[in-house]
C-alpha cells in the first residue's frame, strides 16, 4: 500500500529532514510513527499526500508514484486518502454536517450521497446529536473527531493522522485512538505520527520510531520505547 | 464541471464578495466610472469625427457669379475651372439649388423661407473642391480672378481646428480612461485577494480533500468577473442609453449636427465597454492568482 525506496529529504535551507527512508506499509496495517520532535515524522506523512516531494528515492501510495506525478493528477491522489492534523482545521462558519459534506462537495459526488455518508461517518465517531454545531460550541475532542470524520467521508483507502491526540486531554485522547483502532479494524490502512507513549504501549501495533530523519527501529506489535528483553 | 458545482463556485464567490461589501461596492464603482469615462470619450470622438468629416465634405470653394451672369459664360468657365490641376470636382449651383439645399438644412424650421415667396436673394455659383486640403488657398484665388466671379468663400481653417480638436479629445480621453482602468484593476485584484486571504484555510482543506484546481480558482474567477462584469454593465447601460436620449434631442433641436446615429457604432462602445469590464475581473484574477498558488 505504501512504499519508500531510499528516501531523502532536503530542504532549500539545506536542513535534511529524511535520510534514506526504507519503509513498506502493507493493507491494512496500523503503523505509529514515533520519535522526537523535528526527527522527520511529520515530513514523511506529507511525503505521501504529495504536499512534499522526495529530494531522491521514490515513494509510492496505492500504486501512484507520488514523486513523478503531474500536478492534475494530486486532487485524485489525494482522494484515496484522509489526513488528520493536530489543530483540526475546521471550517468555523460551517457546522459539524457541513464541516463534513464539505470534502465530497469539493469533489462533486451527488448531494442524496452526501447526506447518507455524512450520517454514516457521524454515527462513526459518536456525534449524530451534534451535526448543527458550530465547531466552536464544540470540546476539543469532539473537534479532532469531526476532522475525522471528515477525513473518512470520502472512504479513504489510507488514514494519515499528524499527532491527532495533540491537544486532546487523556480521556479523548483514549476515545480518539478507540475510533482510529475501530477505522484500521474495519479495512482502512492508518499511519499515526505521535507522542502519546501511554496510546502506543496500550495499542500494540507496528511501531516505527525515528530521529534525525532516519527511522531506529521498526517493530511489530511493540511499545513506544524500545522493550528491554524480559 | 457539474451544475451543482457550478452552483457552488457561484455561492462560494459571493460569500466573498458579501464578507467585503465595501471593497465589492469599491470595486465595481471605480469600474463602472473608468469605464464610463472611456466610453464617453470614444462616443465624443467619434462624433466630432463625423461632424468633421461632414465639414470636410462640404468644403469646396464657392465662387459667386455677378448677378444675372448668362448661363452660357457660367457653363463655359464651368468647363475651364474643370480642365485646372488640382480640381478633384466642380459644379454649377443654380440658385433655385442653393435654395432647396438651404430649406433641407433647416430640416423643419425650413418653413420661415416660405416667407420669401418667389423671391431668392441668392446667387448662382461654382462649387469647386481640391484634390488636397493645400490646393484650396490657390484655388480660391484663382477663382477670384475669373470673369464674373464675384467673391469666393471656403472654410479650411474649421477644418483643420476640428482635426485637432478631435485628436486632442482622442488622446485626452484614452489616457484618462487608461489610468482610470489601471486604477480599477488594482481595486478589482485587491478585493480578490482579500478573498483568497479569507479563504485560506478553506482553499488548504479543499486542496487536502482532492478538489481540482479548477475548482478551487473558479469561485475567484467568477469574483472577478463579477465585480468587472457589473461595473461594466452599468458604465454600457449609462452611456448607450444617455447617448440614445441625447441623440434624440439633438436631432430635434440641432439637426444640421451630424450627430451618429445610436446603432452601430455607440452600440459597438456599448458592448466594448462591456468586454472591457470582463476583461478586467480576468486579468484581475490572473494578478492574484500566484497568491492562490503559495496556500
Amino acid at each position: 500500500m505504501i512504499s519508500l525506496r531510499n528516501v531523502s529529504k532536503a530542504y532549500p535551507t539545506g536542513v535534511s529532514a529524511l535520510r534514506n527512508i526504507e519503509l513498506e506499509i502493507g493493507k491494512g496495517e496500523f503503523t505509529f510513527l514515533v520519535g522526537p520532535s523535528g526527527a522527520g515524522k511529520t515530513t514523511l506523512l506529507r511525503l505521501l499526500f504529495r504536499e512534499e516531494v522526495p529530494t531522491s528515492g521514490s515513494v509510492i501510495v496505492n500504486g501512484h508514484d507520488v514523486g513523478r506525478m503531474r500536478r492534475q493528477q494530486i486532487p485524485y491522489l489525494r482522494r484515496q486518502i484522509g489526513v488528520v492534523f493536530q489543530d483540526f482545521r475546521l471550517l468555523p462558519q460551517r457546522n459539524v454536517a457541513e464541516n463534513i459534506a464539505f470534502a465530497l462537495r469539493v469533489i462533486e459526488v451527488h448531494p442524496r450521497e452526501i447526506r447518507r455518508r455524512v450520517g454514516q461517518v457521524l454515527e462513526l465517531v459518536g456525534l449524530t446529536d451534534r451535526a448543527t454545531a458550530l465547531p466552536a460550541q464544540l470540546s476539543g475532542g469532539e473537534q479532532q473527531r469531526v476532522a475525522l470524520a471528515r477525513a473518512m467521508v470520502g472512504r479513504p483507502v489510507i488514514l494519515l493522522a499528524d499527532e491527532p491526540t495533540g491537544n486532546l486531554d487523556p480521556q479523548n485522547a483514549q476515545d480518539m485512538m478507540k475510533i482510529l483502532l475501530e477505522i484500521n479494524r474495519l479495512g482502512t490502512t492508518v499511519v499515526m505520527a505521535t507522542h502519546a507513549a501511554h496510546l502506543v504501549d496500550r495499542a500494540r501495533q507496528r511501531v516505527v520510531a525515528m530521529e534525525d530523519g532516519a527511522i531506529q527501529r521498526d517493530a511489530l506489535a511493540a511499545a513506544y520505547h524500545e522493550e528491554v528483553s524480559r | 464541471m457539474r451544475l451543482r458545482t457550478w452552483a457552488f463556485c457561484l455561492s462560494e464567490a459571493s460569500q466573498n464578495l458579501l464578507r467585503n461589501p465595501v471593497l465589492a461596492i469599491a470595486s465595481i464603482t471605480t469600474t463602472a466610472v473608468s469605464l464610463l469615462v472611456l466610453g464617453v470619450f470614444l462616443l465624443l470622438s467619434v462624433n466630432v469625427n463625423s461632424i468633421a468629416t461632414s465639414i470636410e465634405s462640404q468644403v469646396a470653394v464657392r465662387a459667386f457669379f455677378a448677378h444675372q451672369t448668362a448661363e452660357s459664360q457660367e457653363l463655359a468657365e464651368l468647363q475651364t475651372v474643370r480642365g485646372w490641376q488640382g480640381v478633384r470636382s466642380a459644379s454649377l449651383v443654380t440658385k433655385d439649388q442653393a435654395l432647396s439645399q438651404l430649406k433641407k438644412e433647416f430640416g423643419k424650421q425650413g418653413q420661415v423661407l416660405e416667407t420669401l415667396g418667389t423671391a431668392n436673394p441668392l446667387e448662382d455659383s461654382l462649387s469647386v473642391t481640391a484634390q488636397k486640403p493645400a490646393d484650396v488657398k490657390p484655388l480660391a484665388v484663382r477663382l477670384s480672378h475669373l470673369a464674373g466671379i464675384v467673391h469666393t468663400t471656403y472654410q479650411s481653417s474649421v477644418v483643420s481646428r476640428l482635426f485637432a480638436l478631435i485628436n486632442g479629445v482622442r488622446v485626452v480621453g484614452l489616457a484618462i480612461g487608461v489610468l482610470l482602468l489601471i486604477g480599477s484593476l488594482l481595486v478589482i485584484t485587491n478585493a480578490i485577494r482579500l478573498g483568497i486571504a479569507a479563504r485560506r484555510r478553506e482553499i488548504g482543506i479543499m486542496r487536502l480533500v482532492g478538489a481540482t484546481e479548477a475548482l478551487v480558482h473558479w469561485p475567484f474567477i467568477l469574483e472577478g468577473l463579477i465585480l468587472g462584469g457589473i461595473g461594466a454593465v452599468v458604465a454600457s447601460g449609462l452611456s448607450f442609453w444617455s447617448y440614445v436620449a441625447v441623440y434624440h434631442d439633438a436631432v430635434h433641436s440641432l439637426p444640421f449636427l451630424p450627430l451618429v446615429s445610436p446603432s452601430p457604432i455607440p452600440r459597438d462602445i456599448a458592448l466594448l465597454l462591456l468586454l472591457l469590464g470582463i476583461l478586467l475581473g480576468a486579468i484581475g484574477f490572473r494578478i492574484s492568482v500566484r497568491r492562490l498558488a503559495r496556500i
